[in-house]
């Protein structure tokens, strides 16, 4: 009565319908952002080669795009690992100042430290103050049933206040117009590994990370569960899976992942705490987290395209004069057509 | 042609790529007890829900009282004289009998309702049925048999003829069963017509003039009561699918070689109280052990505490008072994982909700539960190729279709889900098996597996709690039975043969006098 065994020819019908919307979303977004550039009075075309082919065309915008996909990929998966225990992240922007503030923080104070010390020791710092930044909504969620979506948002605007606090008041670098502090030990500076353009070892950690996460969910015995609760948190406490627990630790591993991105951003881009060198991470993260529908292997095959679209969108804005906000609504655009493919595949099974 | 009743005639009905039914036909005659029958998926209550407007069919006629119709909605059906009474009861639980006999029939919004007419018209509707029932009672606090008698009076207070009930006697009592029966000859008698659908023949024997056996979406015959036999009705569900003749299921003999031995108790309860999600004691105070090797059976009404006894004894909710060993691990809320590593097997009532991870793999779903013990379990890793490899057993053993271990779990269909949670407790050794309705929602050769697994399990010494609405289950199966009533067990038979009125007094809340 069911379908029965799929056919080969039914196995690549079902891996095209899986890709399909993809390829449909993005062509749909480029017509109707090119609709928008087109009828502002810009060459469509030469916007769209642009966007596509600057990351290409130089050594310096591949490494540029190197460069964005670290943080892109990072806070892609603080948002997609909790999401996989069915967890909502929207803190990953305050997890990655926190990060950066212990990154700094151990990195100023433990200046004189070698290298073979201080770097573990400042990227660990980062790595554990946006775990315990996590940890606050995740014991909020635990002892209160506070949901996670808002109290990792608040906590954001926490971050904000304390960021401003340690740049302009504890360690304040006097001789920069913004809130900066000073710059942290020699040692604690991520080595490049490509020397022109420079490209710092922040990409090896992240490609790291990638590896961990996927190991972790799909091998691991928590993995298992951080799955299973996702998937159906009744069923998994029925079986003996400590599904609040469980909450708990998805939230502080996704706040881990965005305290590295905090802690490469310090020791690997700016060498120093700097306010705002969030940028607006957290944003194209959850897009980037979206467009991978949660799957936390397509994040960084996700993340590079996006950081294409970035370094496109900066591009655009030097070159043709067109406002790099437009390579956000094509992002915006993809995801939107990305979950609409969803709904209208929905519509057809009902 | 002669003029039937209600003629239905090649009626063809999809869901996506799925025929519920194909070109069937059916004949309902006035003044008959029309039986439809057919395993789980045979396409009954399709069909009849086709006649009664829920659903358009893709093809076929419609003729009522010799006129081609087109049934769009239930209030079409209504205005045809077609009235349906679902398994599920719509009411209003806090309205009283009338209020919601009269539900959504007034013409028009009024500041008071006066009701005085309508309680005389329900009176007489009631004595005229043989359903006795007090029009202001409040529905909340009536018997299901009871509400069941509201729900027919309601079809039968607009006005139809032609009644349609789907699976009435789920969560009857044997006396409740009868007293249905009763009336529904009383109603034939009065004119009226009754299409009965039901998976159950010994229901079809004992009230049906005539029958309509289908499966898999089709026709296999209608014939008149008297000219067939069970054994004929029997081969007609189940067709080739079951050697008929060998059926556990269908024997109605149990096994011979009893009394048997038991050994020691694997499952002790002594005044065992367990909170409700309304914050009421849902169990009160139950008393009972399982023994190795054998079959405790545990019947009642759906909804007197079942569930919550499951699921504290799974400890998965709070010891309210009392105590209770689950394979010697004292139960407590919280030592889920440490009873099921224990060796207990547990088969939830709602296998969707409490055991189905539609998100994940195949793979994942079939080791949910045994993922932190060995063979499984390495270290601070799972052994995916011993995960798989199993998988891959199973589905072959389990005849699930999927893709493969891989595959996401949502893709499956009902019954390959309930295939894939019942691989999963079968599958891995145990002692003790609290399994809950394993068969609701099963076909009839999956019954027969079920019945067969509980059989062999039984016999390596497993301690099995079986929690079942289905009565005719448990007379089969049962070592010792006790009946469930607002959270207690008001009686245990030690012995089969069992005679299910005195099951039935108790499900009732009718203590057995003697023992």
């Amino acid at each position: 009565m069911t379908t029965g065994v799929l056919s080969p020819t039914g196995r690549i019908r079902s891996w095209t319908r899986a890709v399909f919307p993809y390829v449909l979303a993005i062509l749909v977004a480029f017509a109707v952002a090119g609709a928008f550039i087109g009828s502002m009075g810009f060459n469509v075309l030469r916007a769209y080669e642009t966007i596509l082919f600057t990351s290409f065309r130089t050594p310096y915008g591949f490494i540029q795009t190197l460069t964005k996909f670290v943080p892109l990929t990072l806070q892609a998966l603080a948002f997609t690992v909790p999401l996989t225990a069915g967890k909502f992240n929207i803190g990953g922007e305050g997890q990655l100042i926190a990060g950066a503030i212990g990154a700094s923080v151990v990195g100023i104070l433990l200046a004189g430290l070698p290298g073979v010390l201080l770097l573990p020791l400042v990227l660990l710092g980062s790595v554990i103050a946006g775990a315990l930044w996590a940890a606050i909504p995740g014991w909020l969620l635990y002892r209160f049933r506070i949901s996670e979506v808002l109290t990792t948002v608040l906590m954001n605007f926490i971050s904000f206040s304390l960021i401003n606090y340690v740049a302009t008041e504890m360690w304040p670098d006097p001789a920069a117009g913004h809130p900066t502090t000073v710059p942290i030990g020699k040692g604690g500076m991520l080595p490049n590994i490509i020397a022109r353009p420079p490209l710092h070892m922040g990409f090896l950690l992240t490609i790291l990370a990638v590896a961990f996460v996927y190991i972790y969910t799909t091998r691991s015995v928590g993995g298992y569960e951080l799955v299973a609760t996702g998937a159906n948190p009744r069923a998994a406490h029925v079986y003996g899976i400590d599904v609040r627990k469980l909450s708990v630790l998805a939230l502080v591993l996704g706040g881990a992942l965005g305290g590295l991105s905090g802690g490469i951003e310090v020791a690997g881009v700016h060498h120093r705490l700097i306010e705002g060198l969030q940028s607006n991470y957290l944003a194209l993260g959850i897009l980037t987290g979206l467009i991978a529908k949660g799957n936390n292997l397509a994040v960084p095959f996700v993340a590079f395209f996006i950081a294409i679209l970035e370094v496109g969108a900066s591009a655009l804005q030097r070159t043709m004069m067109i406002p790099g906000e437009m390579v956000i609504i094509v992002e915006a655009l993809i995801v939107l057509f990305v979950l609409l493919s969803d709904v209208v595949k929905v519509g057809e099974g009902a | 042609m002669g003029t039937h009743l209600v003629s239905m005639q090649g009626i063809r009905k999809t869901f996506g790529d799925v025929v519920a039914l194909d070109n069937v036909d059916f004949h309902l005659e006035k003044g008959e007890i029309h039986g439809l029958l057919g395993g789980n998926g045979a396409g009954k209550t399709t069909l009849m829900n086709v006649l009664y407007g829920l659903y358009q069919p893709d093809a076929g006629k419609i003729y009522i009282r010799g006129q081609e119709v087109r049934i769009r909605s239930p209030r079409d059906a209504l205005a045809h004289g077609i009235g349906m009474v679902h398994q599920h009861f719509l009411q209003v639980p806090p309205f009283t009998v009338v209020e919601n006999i009269v539900l959504g029939t007034l013409p028009k919004l009024r500041a008071t309702t006066h009701l005085e007419e309508e309680i005389g018209k329900i009176r007489a509707l009631a004595e005229r049925f043989g359903l006795e029932v007090d029009p202001l009672a409040r529905v909340e606090d009536l018997p299901v048999g009871v509400r069941q008698r509201v729900e027919i009076l309601k079809v039968l207070y607009r006005g139809v003829d032609i009644l349609i009930l789907d699976e009435p006697t789920t969560n009857l009592t044997p006396q409740e069963v009868d007293a249905l029966f009763q009336s529904l000859r009383f109603m034939v008698d009065q004119g009226l017509s009754v299409v009965f659908i039901t998976h159950k023949i010994r229901e079809v024997m004992a009230v049906c003039d005539r029958v309509t056996v289908l499966r898999d979406g089709r026709n296999v015959f209608t014939v008149s009561l008297k000219e067939t036999d069970e054994e004929t009705l029997v081969r007609g569900m189940v067709g080739e699918q079951l050697d008929v003749a060998t059926s556990f299921l269908f024997s109605g003999r149990r096994e011979e070689a009893r009394p048997r031995s038991f050994g020691p108790p694997r499952v002790e309860v002594e005044d065992f109280a367990v909170m409700g999600d309304d914050g009421t004691l849902a169990v009160d105070g139950c008393t009972f052990h399982v023994r190795a090797g054998e079959i405790f059976g545990l019947a009642g009404v759906a909804g007197n505490g079942q569930r919550e006894l499951a699921e504290g004894l799974m400890g998965l909710r709070a010891v309210a008072r009392g105590r209770a060993h689950v394979n010697g691990i004292p139960v407590q809320e919280g030592a889920t994982r440490e009873i099921l590593n224990s060796g207990v097997a547990y088969i939830p009532e709602d296998r969707l909700e409490d055991g189905f991870l539609p998100r994940a793999s195949v793979a994942h779903n079939l080791i949910l539960g045994y993922h932190t013990r060995p063979p499984y379990r390495k270290g601070w890793f799972l052994d995916w190729r011993l995960v798989f490899q199993t998988a891959w057993d199973l589905i072959r053993e389990y005849n699930i279709r999927t893709r493969g271990p891989h595959d996401i779990a949502a893709n499956l269909s009902g019954g390959n889900i309930q295939r894939l949670m019942l691989a999963r407790a079968f599958a891995h050794p145990m002692k003790v098996l609290i399994a809950h309705n394993p068969t609701r929602g099963l076909d009839i050769p999956s019954m027969e597996f079920v019945y067969r697994k509980l059989l062999e399990q039984r016999a390596q010494g497993v301690a099995i709690l079986l929690i079942s609405e289905d009565l005719d289950e448990l007379l089969l199966l049962s070592d010792r039975l006790g009946a469930m009533y607002e959270g207690r067990i008001l009686g245990i038979l030690e012995h089969p043969p069992f005679d299910k009125y005195v099951i039935g007094r108790m499900m009732a809340g009718i203590p057995a006098e003697t023992r």
